[in-house]
């Protein structure tokens, strides 16, 4: 009894969270409101793509054709039968959901059952390669507007409904890692022979993983389908499951949470340098070779961090004092590097916009985050208060193990 | 504890309940906003009938002692060449009008906002910039981002002066959108009309780039067109804007022996591609649109582009004042010539916004709209535009050119409403 | 009619041949770039993502050493300048050691420092690379107007054609028979126009006319001539994709050599048979990566070259995207670290590539090499030349 009524309150809360997101969002201007969508969305893609790739192990980077497998499905339904169906509303909307998903699993099951035979970078080009394959073949029928688009019809701007998504993806997440088909899952990502000779159905667990992880990709499609309005290959290239896959590696491959924040981290980024300001207010503008030098200069310092955090000499404190000490040096290499710069006259006239440095810096956040910290920001853990508490240096209670 | 064993199947369930439950009962968030009244089949070129809906929302209205005007355009990604284009000629634009006072003194001020060559992300940078209050949109160079900025603006009772956007389908989103570039719609025709008569050719095999709607669409109204006048398209050829080699397709266009080639392409892939035919021997006429323009076209293409016509919106040659005038600037301000055709667009585009901002009858977006709808005969560098009537699509001129080595030549113009579709 | 041949419809087997070495021409190229993948590989088990990059990178040092040679836009415009093949052979040479110089930068800061950590790390940490060289060289490089190696650096022009079945002389006589009326019409119009001074594109009725007869004519005898080329069979090679074909097939030879017979080419394929055992044998281990990326990135930096040069495609700081993916995609077709299975693999894609053309599905020209790959790893799980072992990430 207990256990369900903690279950029924999690679950009261989780939607609660999801309206108080819907209300906060709806209490801000169309852009944001936007961005806490697409967030929602990227939420939803990443953890999910965590199941396949940092819980079972499995290399996927062609996430966005699940996405798009979704996203067409959901769409082209809604185009074709929304007008002479009997359900409408938001009814209609979670058909299509279901359907995405449906689809999605199906497209899931396709590339999952070959990658039984795969190893890890096979995988990763098979499923790089069946991505580019959906994304010719949509621009090639002519009933999906081929690279036109697709205008979907009715477009549904439900907020909460994509973060309700995104928190049963965490939640079915979470609560199979703690489950025994979970433990399967692990089992297999830390060793596939060991895992088989233990008993589990390496197979079923590789293939359940791909479905259940393209099946929320496919749900988030077909929302997004919904919430735009507008739908073109485009949208869905490769690049777009890099991303994804950032995201996850990013956060920590195998840490949910890890996975949310780097979502919600990745998603925001691109859009928040978008208004970086000068000093007065006008556009930015700075010189080619500031920019190089400050480039440069903070890729080499994070190299030479990275290697000193490896080397492991000395104390804590002397490491730290170690980093700061680069960290200055960076600064004054900066500076000493432009100065060099200044003398090639094409870098020294060239004037750069903050605005155009948008993708600069999001592929050098990438790098040197990686740099600094390969396990991601999370590692393997998850950011639960027993965790926040070992960081702080608070022990937590001993948890009292009960025999099932 | 037996309950903690509780099968994957089981929370599946739940979830999909409380998805369910909430489903049904809880109907608060949004619901139904179908306005946007498009509809996927209407590329096939209605465009200039519908009566368009009319955007019902607001807009924004300028508040302090200068005029916000949102530019979207791709300064990173796979259009960045075309989108920096447009956003000098708009700068070019932000400064002639400044200089020449401004609207009673109220001085344009340009926000520039990135859409990374990607349509979700161009539909961000609209929101971005409506949220900061302009009160009208310009840009982008390409249809399909223009598309998704166009709804958004719509719904917020913005007007969008689309740059490069040729796309036919466009305008049906409402009565907000206009743009300074004719319709794939007119081009196509024009091209078929000028090979057929002009060049009397026949036989025409057309190469289109799958990944590009602007190519899919010109290939599709010039294949409509050259068919309905008499002509035959022999064999139809596709390839991907990235692609270098060209031989398998070209091997495949000489064996049916066209007269004339149609590339609907952008000149990144259409140089190599007139390079390669003459190499695979095709000695057939090569046609195509205003993907074409750039000197680039020359230098890649040469020697089998040498003798190919395309459909222009201006003509660096032109003696119109608007023209030299512009070329001027432009070399004074950023050296050289504008690389492609969206430096002029890009001008026009802006300076129509701005022109209108002037016979606006106050400063806010849906008198912007108003006033839009209304521009008739400005003299913009790519021809006299007029909007009035023609439900967003402007009725200008279209310029056929000859490459040549030395560059454009013009060869015959073709007014708005003398083509033959 | 059965399906089987209702697919083939569009097929002109009279174009198979062209088509075939059209095909091994693209697929040269693919092998050449697949190349760097697979040492890399093999070496660090890294899918170097940004190799791509340095292929684009090295296109555009190939640009510069044009423009530094006098073949700049403004001096190619209208005039003919002369070439030789000295100023190709330079061209290369920049374009080898530059993306070598480039390779062993991007190992050296952004690979090694990774090297202890899990592999999908580095893979991360090479997307962002890859991302960087696009959008930080977009700022920097010259992209508008997009700028090509001009082709007159080229000294080889023309096109060697081979018949293997010559057209009927009956045909060939019937069309130089309608070459003379042909050519009269043409002069008759050319005449009015110089006689009467009128534009040729806005002509008087009576001009029409002209017009009329002389486009008439015309048509007449191309009808004629495409009869006579339809009827025979030949192969077309354009001179300058002939010596980009021998370039390749030479570099993969000198490849191969330095691979297989010299003490650093053991030492490579130690490291990659295990890392740390090699490392224990004594082997330099730093010093073969190195040399690794020095081989991938010349062979990388020679294809750019070639490509920039005979294809005549203007450059993008995205140029290498396609051709990365692709060359990738070979890599791993053929046995991902098996420096023969690339070139293979190379090969296959290209010819598979312009069959699906010639077949007349050149919409799915990109698809298809992802589509041959899944049915080559169906059976072949580890490549064509590859082996199979089972290993985790």
């Amino acid at each position: 009894m207990k256990f369900v009524l903690g279950r029924l309150l999690s679950i009261a809360a989780a939607l609660g969270l999801c309206f108080a997101i819907d209300v906060f969002a709806h209490s801000q201007n169309d852009y944001t409101q936007r961005l806490v969508a697409l967030a929602g969305l990227y939420v939803t893609l990443s953890v999910s793509l965590n199941l396949i790739n940092g819980i079972t192990g499995q290399f996927s980077i062609g996430h966005a054709a699940f996405y798009q497998v979704g996203a067409y499905c959901g769409g082209f339904l809604s185009v074709r039968f929304y007008d002479g169906s009997p359900v409408h509303g938001l009814l209609w909307l979670l058909v299509m959901m279901a359907a995405g998903a449906a689809a999605a699993a199906g497209a899931g099951l396709v590339v999952g059952l070959p990658s039984l035979r795969l190893r890890g970078d096979y995988l990763a080009i098979v499923t790089m390669g069946f991505g580019e394959i959906i994304r010719i073949i949509v621009q090639n029928v002519d009933a999906f507007g081929g690279p036109y688009g697709m205008n979907v019809q009715p477009k549904f701007l439900h907020i909460w409904l994509i973060w309700l998504l995104a928190v049963s993806c965490i939640a079915v997440c979470r609560n199979l890692v703690s489950s025994a088909h979970g433990l399967q899952f692990l089992a297999v990502r830390e060793d596939e022979i060991a895992a088989g000779a233990m008993g589990v159905n390496v197979t079923r667990v590789k293939v359940t993983a791909f479905m259940l992880g393209s099946a929320f990709a496919g749900a988030a499609g077909a929302l997004l389908a919904h919430f735009e309005g507008f739908i073109t290959p485009a949208t869905f290239a490769m690049d777009v499951s890099f991303i994804i896959l950032t995201m996850v590696v990013l956060g920590g491959s195998g840490s949910i949470t890890g996975s949310v924040i780097s979502a919600a981290f990745l998603s925001y980024l691109p859009e928040y340098l978008r208004g970086l300001k000068g000093p007065e207010g006008g556009t930015l503008a700075v010189t080619g070779a500031s920019v190089a030098a400050a480039l440069f200069a903070t890729i080499i310092a994070a190299g030479i961090i990275r290697r000193l955090l490896d080397q492991a000499r000395g104390t804590p404190r002397s490491r730290a004092l170690g980093v700061a000490g680069i960290v200055g040096a960076t600064l004054i290499g900066k500076i000493v590097i432009q100065w060099g710069l200044l003398f090639i006259p094409y870098l020294r006239e060239l004037k750069i916009e903050a605005g155009q440095l948008r993708m600069v810096i999001f592929a050098v956040t990438l790098i040197i985050v990686m740099l600094l910290r390969p396990q991601g920001m999370l590692a393997h853990h998850e950011l639960s208060w027993a965790f926040i508490g070992k960081i702080l240096g608070i022990k937590a209670p001993a948890k009292a193990v009960t025999p099932a | 504890m037996k309950q903690f064993r509780i099968s994957l199947a089981a929370q599946a369930a739940i979830a999909a309940m409380a998805l369910g439950l909430f489903g049904i009962t809880g109907c608060t968030g949004g619901g139904d906003s179908g306005a946007t009244g498009t509809k996927t089949d209407a590329k096939t070129g209605e465009g200039g009938k519908i009566k368009r809906p009319p955007t019902t929302a607001p807009g924004n209205s300028a508040k302090g002692d200068t005029i916000p005007i949102g530019l979207v355009t791709s300064l990173s990604g796979d259009n960045k060449p075309w989108g920096d284009d447009c956003k000098k000629g708009a700068e070019i634009a932000v400064d002639d009008f400044n200089a020449a006072g401004g609207v009673n003194g109220k001085k344009i001020d340009l926000k520039v906002s990135d859409s990374g060559s990607k349509p979700e992300v161009g539909k961000s940078a609209a929101e971005k910039l409506i949220s900061d209050g302009v009160l009208g949109l310009v840009g982008e160079v390409a249809s399909g981002i223009t598309m998704q900025m166009g709804q958004a603006a719509f719904e917020k009772g913005i007007p969008v002066v689309a740059v490069g956007a040729t796309r036919t389908d466009l305008a049906d989103i409402g009565n907000n959108m206009f743009r300074v570039c004719y319709t794939d719609d007119f081009q196509g025709p024009v091209m078929a009309n000028f090979a057929y008569t002009e060049l009397g050719l026949r036989n025409i095999a057309i190469i289109t780039d799958k990944k590009l709607p602007y190519s899919t669409g010109l290939s599709d109204s010039f294949h409509a067109t050259f068919t309905k006048l008499g002509g035959k398209i022999i064999d139809e050829q596709f390839y991907e804007t990235g692609n270098k080699d060209f031989k398998g397709q070209l091997t495949n266009v000489k064996a049916k022996n066209p007269d004339g080639l149609f590339m609907s392409g952008y000149f990144t892939e259409v140089g190599p591609l007139g390079k390669q035919a003459r190499e695979q021997g095709i000695n057939a006429k090569l046609l195509g649109g205003d993907g074409w323009d750039s000197q680039t076209i020359i230098t890649s293409g040469k020697p089998g582009i040498i003798g190919g016509y395309f459909c222009n919106h201006y003509n660096d040659t032109d003696t119109r004042p608007q023209v030299q005038d512009f070329l001027k600037k432009w070399a004074k301000k950023f050296g050289g010539k504008p690389g492609t055709t969206m430096g002029a667009l890009g001008y026009d585009g802006a300076m129509i916004t701005f022109d209108a901002l002037k016979r606006a009858k106050s400063l806010d977006s849906k008198s912007l709209i108003e006033a839009l709808e209304n521009t008739e005969k400005f003299p913009g560098v790519s021809g006299d535009i007029t909007l009035k009537g023609m439900n967003g699509n402007p009725e200008k001129r279209a310029l056929v050119v000859e490459v040549t080595e030395k560059g454009f030549v013009f060869r015959k113009a073709y007014e708005g409403n003398q083509v033959k579709k | 009619m059965p399906l089987s041949l209702q697919l083939l419809a569009g097929v002109d087997f009279h174009t198979l041949p062209q088509q075939v070495v059209n095909g091994i021409m693209l697929g040269a190229i693919y092998a050449l770039i697949a190349l760097g993948y697979t040492m890399v590989y093999g070496v660090l088990k890294l899918i170097n993502f940004a190799h791509g990059e340095v292929y684009m990178l090295g296109a555009y040092v190939a640009l510069f050493a044009s423009w530094r040679l006098g073949f700049t836009p403004e001096a190619t415009r209208g005039t003919n300048l002369q070439s030789s093949a000295f100023n190709l052979v330079i061209l290369l040479l920049a374009s080898m050691a530059i993306c070598a110089l480039i390779g062993v930068i991007i190992e050296r800061f952004a690979y090694r420092p990774m090297r202890q950590h899990a592999r999908i790390a580095s893979l991360i940490t090479a997307i962002g690379v890859s991302m960087f060289l696009q959008f930080g060289g977009a700022l920097v490089l010259p992209i508008s107007p997009e700028p090509n190696v001009s082709g007159e650096i080229n000294p080889y022009k023309g096109t060697y054609q081979a018949s293997l079945t010559p057209s009927p002389t009956a045909l060939v006589r019937q069309r130089d028979a309608a070459k003379q009326p042909y050519e009269a019409a043409q002069k008759t119009f050319d005449e009015y126009i110089a006689a009467t001074h009128e534009d040729r594109f806005n002509l008087s009725p009576k001009g029409i006319e002209a017009r009329d007869l002389a486009q008439q004519a015309e048509r007449t005898y191309k009808d004629l001539e495409s009869k006579v080329e339809s009827a025979g069979v030949s192969v077309i090679v354009p001179k300058g994709q002939l010596v980009m074909l021998v370039t390749a097939v030479f570099l993969m030879l000198l490849l191969r050599h330095l691979v297989m017979r010299t003490r650093a080419g053991r030492a490579m394929r130690a490291v990659s048979h295990d890392f740390d055992s090699a490392a224990l044998m004594g082997v330099n281990v730093n010093r073969i990566v190195v040399l690794t990326f020095v081989l991938g990135s010349s062979m990388a930096g020679a294809g750019a070259m070639m490509t920039a040069t005979f294809l005549g495609t203007p450059l993008t700081t995205f140029y290498g995207m396609e051709a990365g993916v692709k060359a990738f995609t070979a890599a791993v077709l053929g046995g991902i670290g098996n420096i023969p299975g690339a070139v293979l693999g190379g090969l296959l894609m290209g010819v598979v590539e312009e069959m699906v053309v010639w077949a007349g599905y050149s919409s799915y020209r990109d698809a298809i090499a992802f589509v041959v790959l899944i049915l080559v790893l169906l059976f072949r799980p580890g490549g064509l030349l590859g082996s199979a072992t089972m290993e985790k990430i």
